[in-house]
């Protein structure tokens, strides 16, 4: 049983550090293209950009903690009728 | 990936989740972002990890923001208006008297006027021009040259609204293009 706890656990971590890695890569693909103009000539993030990357953060993990509830309870549904 | 990897690697002993263990799953890892980590890790390959403390954040942001920017700017433009009412001081006596000749005492006290009077004013439209431009740039979130233009409008219409509507109004556009054209040398500059 331990064994099987033990597999379980792993997978779980793995899932979880692939889940953090993707959603990183996203969020500062978005932010980025977001918030950072594509021609510049300051190395120096300046106000109006630290500002945006901040809002673009906040909404971002927002969205994502929102959107993957919401798709939760969908499979919950499907899977409920799916059972009958 | 490795998930796939053990999953073809252990046929045999495959991981059973029950459904209302996938849900529990689901909600765990997408719903508390803030739950206590113990180890964070920041993917090394763009450069060095450095994780700042919480006051040195406090001290960077302090210094970062638009009061303190608008006090350095209020302070500078101190100076420089000193600097400027010194100069413009010495051209020529600045109140008409009738007497021909003055005392060194009356000239350099009118010199000092003149030099507070030009320094207030010079402080005064550093520290609006720069707190507002700085207000705008975080409202709008962008930093482009149309900040400094939109800063200068304001404040060219703020101190020129002394004098009535009409020189606000051309005090604006004047202050604008001034500022737009300072911007655009600036960065043509560097």
């Amino acid at each position: 049983m331990s064994q099987k706890e033990a597999q379980n656990m792993q997978l779980i971590q793995e899932l979880e550090i692939e889940m953090m890695a993707d959603m990183y890569n996203r969020l500062t693909a978005a932010c980025h293209k977001k918030c950072i103009p594509p021609v510049y000539n300051d190395a120096e993030i300046a106000k109006g950009e630290a500002v945006c990357i901040d809002r673009c953060v906040a909404k971002f993990l927002d969205i994502h903690e929102r959107i993957g509830k919401k798709l939760g309870q969908l499979s919950m549904q499907d899977e409920a009728l799916l059972k009958k | 990936m490795s998930v796939t990897q053990n999953m073809s690697d252990n046929k045999q002993e495959k991981r059973h989740f029950t459904p209302e263990e996938w849900s529990y799953l689901t909600k765990y890892f997408v719903g508390n972002n803030y739950r206590y980590r113990e180890n964070i890790i920041i993917p090394k390959n763009l450069g060095p990890v450095q994780i700042k403390t919480n006051e040195e954040k406090m001290v960077e942001s302090f210094f970062e923001s638009c009061f303190f920017k608008s006090v350095m700017s209020c302070v500078v433009g101190y100076g420089l208006g000193a600097a400027i009412g010194l100069f413009s001081s010495s051209m020529g006596p600045a109140s008409v008297t009738d007497t021909e000749t003055q005392t060194a005492r009356q000239v350099f006290r009118e010199m000092k006027t003149t030099t507070l009077g030009y320094a207030k004013n010079f402080a005064l439209i550093g520290a609006l021009f720069s707190g507002v431009e700085c207000a705008i740039e975080s409202a709008r979130g962008k930093s482009d040259w149309k900040n400094g233009t939109y800063a200068g409008a304001v404040t060219g219409g703020l101190i020129g609204l002394r004098a009535g509507v009409k020189a606000g109004i051309v005090g604006a556009m004047g202050f604008a293009a001034f500022s737009t054209a300072i911007d655009y040398y600036m960065r043509s500059r560097f």
